[in-house]
């Protein structure tokens, strides 16, 4: 039975310690800079759920901790944009009755972002033409300036952060499995942010993270995760401490 | 099963995986797309994907499928439908038939997207005889919404039946933006389609 | 090694709960609590989650946002749950061509275009509506979930500490899956039981819920024949089935609804007519699906309820002609001409008429028809087109 577990450890150990595939990537549209001072970027709704992974993989999604990592992450996100001198604001429909416009402008992000994950980040489905040095040509069109409700920034900001945290069982599970020579994830931390310019729609920044570090749950994590997500922002301000990646 | 064995197998699980990685479709003319007599000279850079979706389907794009999609259905048989049946026993498509008229191409595509792709809004906003290659087909237009990411999308195809086989080219984009991006492109390219 | 599983057999019965099915000489309602707050962990998770999606639902291009339909449907819901229990809940109907309608935890309620086409008067879509009440009422995902969870963590450990031992568990976990599905079924049953007790205090009759079933099972028999399979009903629920079989839902509905002979009208005039704008795009929507058997039994039904009018002789014609058998594009031509002939004025009969007879080789008559679609819509997206095969 020992020998048994050993060797299930070691086969373990081999299967976590492969070739370094890279879990964190970020996009930048070559020879862009944001000229830190007096820029007013929105925040669209972020999307973000954080809950707990019961045992068995699935995701329970926990109102408090996703309303508290939503606090803490709007938190993170002025305080670090406003030592830049940056104004963050939250996305605001108003009165201007843009809802189905903004809506699609949402769906079309979230395909933009899906596609530069997929087709230029990360090996495995990258287009030929996207592996280019100093290729990032992404945008979703200069028409997005007509949407009233986005009328006065500079910068659109999207987050999108997912968070699912082992619960008890699953990590005791994880350390069962790996006994057995069977290999459990505990916790799912993945991430992206993207930054669009509003008077062009040119796509100027994304980062994106496939294990993000940093307990949304708490002050500290968030600032710690936002600092994550925002790697790479183009003007990268004097002063945010530079957290090595986990 | 010793330790070493299983670092090989990993390795060679490696190598295999990039050998059938989207490839790129360099100007000039390209010959034998979607395994079939049709061929294309374009004048810009493709990629082509390497998901198929069919026998007799391939796929081009420029920044991912989502985004912009240039399909090519090539000498699709009568009984045959356009892509590979996800579903054939709960939800079958709709067949190439003998003596289909120009207006059934569409009607076809339509079909087969609401059965297959969710799409439960599509239409087909304009259609217009066209010559394919020199054989008479149609030209036509189209919107759409698929329930899975409910982005608003525009296409624009051309299509012939030929000795009684289906030849379609379609060109979908979502509609804000990506549509007219690179829509002259797929303009240019069925300008130089042979069958 | 021992061969014994870890976990026995017993553990199982943590996870079955006996519902209380045969209560249903008592039509008496439980007390509603309107404007309930979500308490526990779960239920304010779920309830978070529910209220993203409906921010995302309110501005889909896939919900119809008529004013008039949306008041009539939502009218249906108040006087079959009543007052008190439908206020506050939100309604959306989405361009969705299948039967099918869902509640979410948060109160927002999905109605399928497909039901709307398919339910045959108000009592019908009352007491659809109403069964998805009733799911919100006993809080039913909370519960669903709940299960959901424990099962498939004992999934896992059987899974891990089978692999630690060297014990097949093969048959444990498919019996903790058939326990995921079986609760389900448990939850549909109840909720079908408690949607009666509204439809028993509604002006409509209470067999209503099981005609439906009914009519459901009787289109999925013709999809079948209609694609060469067998059609087949069963009695005892599959065992991937998260809802009781049709038949056996139609049959204790049916049982119920003897035991307390309520009558009532089921107002299907008044229906026809809510629905009467948006049948034309539900039908389109239909016929597209390449479902020949389904979708005749759904006109068939329409018609025995109103007649052979005009757009379902058209909606039939294109149903015909989109198969495109010789003999069906010569039913096709034969429908599209009654619909003409029964006053249908819009301009695509003539057009499907002459694609039907052009199909099949009656050139000048096709050319004819369709010459006469071009002069009543000279600006019809497909006019060149049709031109071309006039012109050829």
């Amino acid at each position: 039975m020992l020998r048994l577990l050993v060797s299930g450890l070691a086969a373990a150990a081999l299967l976590f310690a492969g070739p370094a595939i890279a879990q964190e990537k970020t996009g930048n549209k070559p020879g862009f800079t944001l000229q830190p001072g007096t820029v007013r970027i929105i925040l669209m709704r972020p999307s973000i759920r954080v809950g707990a992974q019961s045992t068995g993989g699935m995701f329970e999604p926990n109102a408090d901790w996703t309303t508290q990592a939503r606090e803490n992450i709007m938190r993170a996100l002025s305080s670090a944009q406003s030592t830049l001198g940056n104004e963050v604001i939250s996305y605001d429909e108003g009165t201007t009755s843009e809802g189905p416009l903004a809506t699609q402008y949402g769906n079309l992000f979230g395909a933009l972002s899906n596609s530069v994950i997929e087709y230029q980040f990360f090996v495995g489905n990258r287009l030929e033409t996207k592996k280019r040095k100093n290729t990032f040509e992404w945008g979703v069109g200069p028409e997005l300036s007509r949407l009233k409700s986005l009328q006065g920034a500079d910068y659109a900001l999207f987050i999108n952060t997912n968070d699912a945290y082992g619960s008890t069982g699953r990590k005791v599970l994880q350390i069962f499995a790996a006994m057995g020579g069977v290999g459990v994830t505990s916790g799912i931390h993945q991430g992206h942010a993207g930054l669009i310019d509003l008077r062009t729609g040119d796509l100027v920044w994304l980062n994106a993270d496939r294990q993000m570090g940093g307990d949304v749950r708490t002050q500290e994590g968030a600032t710690k995760r936002v600092a994550q997500l925002l790697e790479g922002f183009p003007g990268r301000p004097v002063g945010v401490t530079q957290q090595p990646a986990k | 099963m010793t330790i070493h064995r299983t670092l090989l197998i990993f390795s060679a699980i490696g190598i295999a995986a990039t050998a059938n990685a989207n490839s790129l479709i360099s100007p000039g003319p390209q010959a034998k797309i979607a395994r079939s007599s049709l061929a294309a000279s374009p004048t810009y850079e493709w990629n082509k994907l390497r998901y198929r979706g069919g026998k007799n389907v391939e796929i081009w794009t420029m920044d991912g499928d989502d985004l912009n999609k240039v399909t090519f259905y090539g000498a699709i048989p009568v009984g045959q439908p356009i892509f590979r049946e996800a579903n054939k026993k709960n939800a079958p498509l709709p067949r190439v038939t003998a003596n289909m008229l120009i207006t059934d191409i569409p009607a076809l595509l339509e079909s087969t997207y609401r059965v297959q792709l969710n799409t439960s809004q599509m239409n087909i906003d304009s259609q217009e005889p066209t010559l394919v290659a020199g054989y008479k087909g149609i030209k036509f237009t189209y919107s759409f919404v698929r329930q899975d990411d409910e982005v608003q999308r525009k296409g624009e195809a051309v299509g012939a039946v030929v000795a009684d086989r289906l030849y379609l080219v379609t060109y979908e984009a979502p509609a804000i933006h990506f549509f007219d991006k690179d829509v002259e492109k797929f303009r240019q390219l069925v300008t130089t389609l042979k069958i | 090694m021992a061969h014994r599983p870890l976990i026995s057999l017993s553990v199982l019965t943590l996870l079955s709960s006996s519902p209380a099915l045969a209560q249903t000489n008592s039509t008496t309602l439980p007390t509603y609590t309107p404007a309930y707050e979500p308490r526990t962990v779960d239920e304010r998770g779920l309830w978070m989650e529910a209220d993203e999606d409906e921010r995302a639902l309110r501005d889909s291009p896939l919900v119809i946002r008529d004013e008039a339909l949306n008041k009539y449907v939502r009218g249906v819901l108040c006087r079959t749950v009543g007052e008190d229990r439908c206020r506050g809940i939100r309604i959306y109907i989405l361009e969705v061509p299948a039967f099918n309608a869902s509640m979410a935890p948060n109160g927002t309620m999905r109605v399928w275009s497909g039901l709307l086409l398919r339910v045959r008067n108000e009592a019908e879509l009352g007491a659809i509506l109403a069964h998805e009440f009733a799911h919100f009422e006993l809080r039913h995902t909370l519960a669903a979930f709940k299960h959901q969870r424990t099962a498939s963590d004992l999934f896992a450990w059987a899974g891990v500490i089978g692999g630690l031992t060297n014990t097949n568990v093969g048959l444990l976990q498919w019996s903790l899956v058939g326990s995921i599905f079986r609760f389900s079924r448990e939850q549909e049953e109840q909720a079908d039981l408690l949607s009666f007790k509204y439809m028993a205090a509604s002006p409509y009759p209470a067999s209503a819920e099981a005609d439906v079933w009914q009519h459901i099972m009787a289109e999925s028999d013709e999809t079948a024949i209609g694609r060469k399979k067998k059609p087949r009903q069963h009695y005892i629920a599959g065992f991937f089935d998260t809802h009781p079989t049709p038949l056996n839902r139609a049959t204790y509905l049916r049982e119920a609804a003897l035991r307390i002979s309520h009558g009532g009208d089921s107002n299907s005039a008044a229906y026809y007519q809510a629905t009467a704008k948006f049948r034309p795009l539900f039908l389109a929507d239909q016929v597209k699906l390449n479902d020949f058997g389904g979708t005749e039994y759904i006109l068939g039904q329409l018609a025995s309820t109103n007649g052979w009018t005009g757009d379902l002789l058209f909606a039939r014609g294109e149903l015909y002609r989109a198969r495109g058998n010789p003999r069906d594009l010569v039913s096709a031509a034969q429908f599209y001409g009654d619909a003409i002939k029964t006053g249908f004025s819009a301009p695509e009969a003539r057009r499907g008429l002459g694609l039907s007879l052009l199909r099949n080789g009656q050139v000048t008559d096709g050319k004819a028809a369709l010459t006469e679609y071009l002069l009543m819509k000279p600006d019809a997206s497909d006019a060149k087109a049709i031109s071309a095969l006039v012109t050829n």
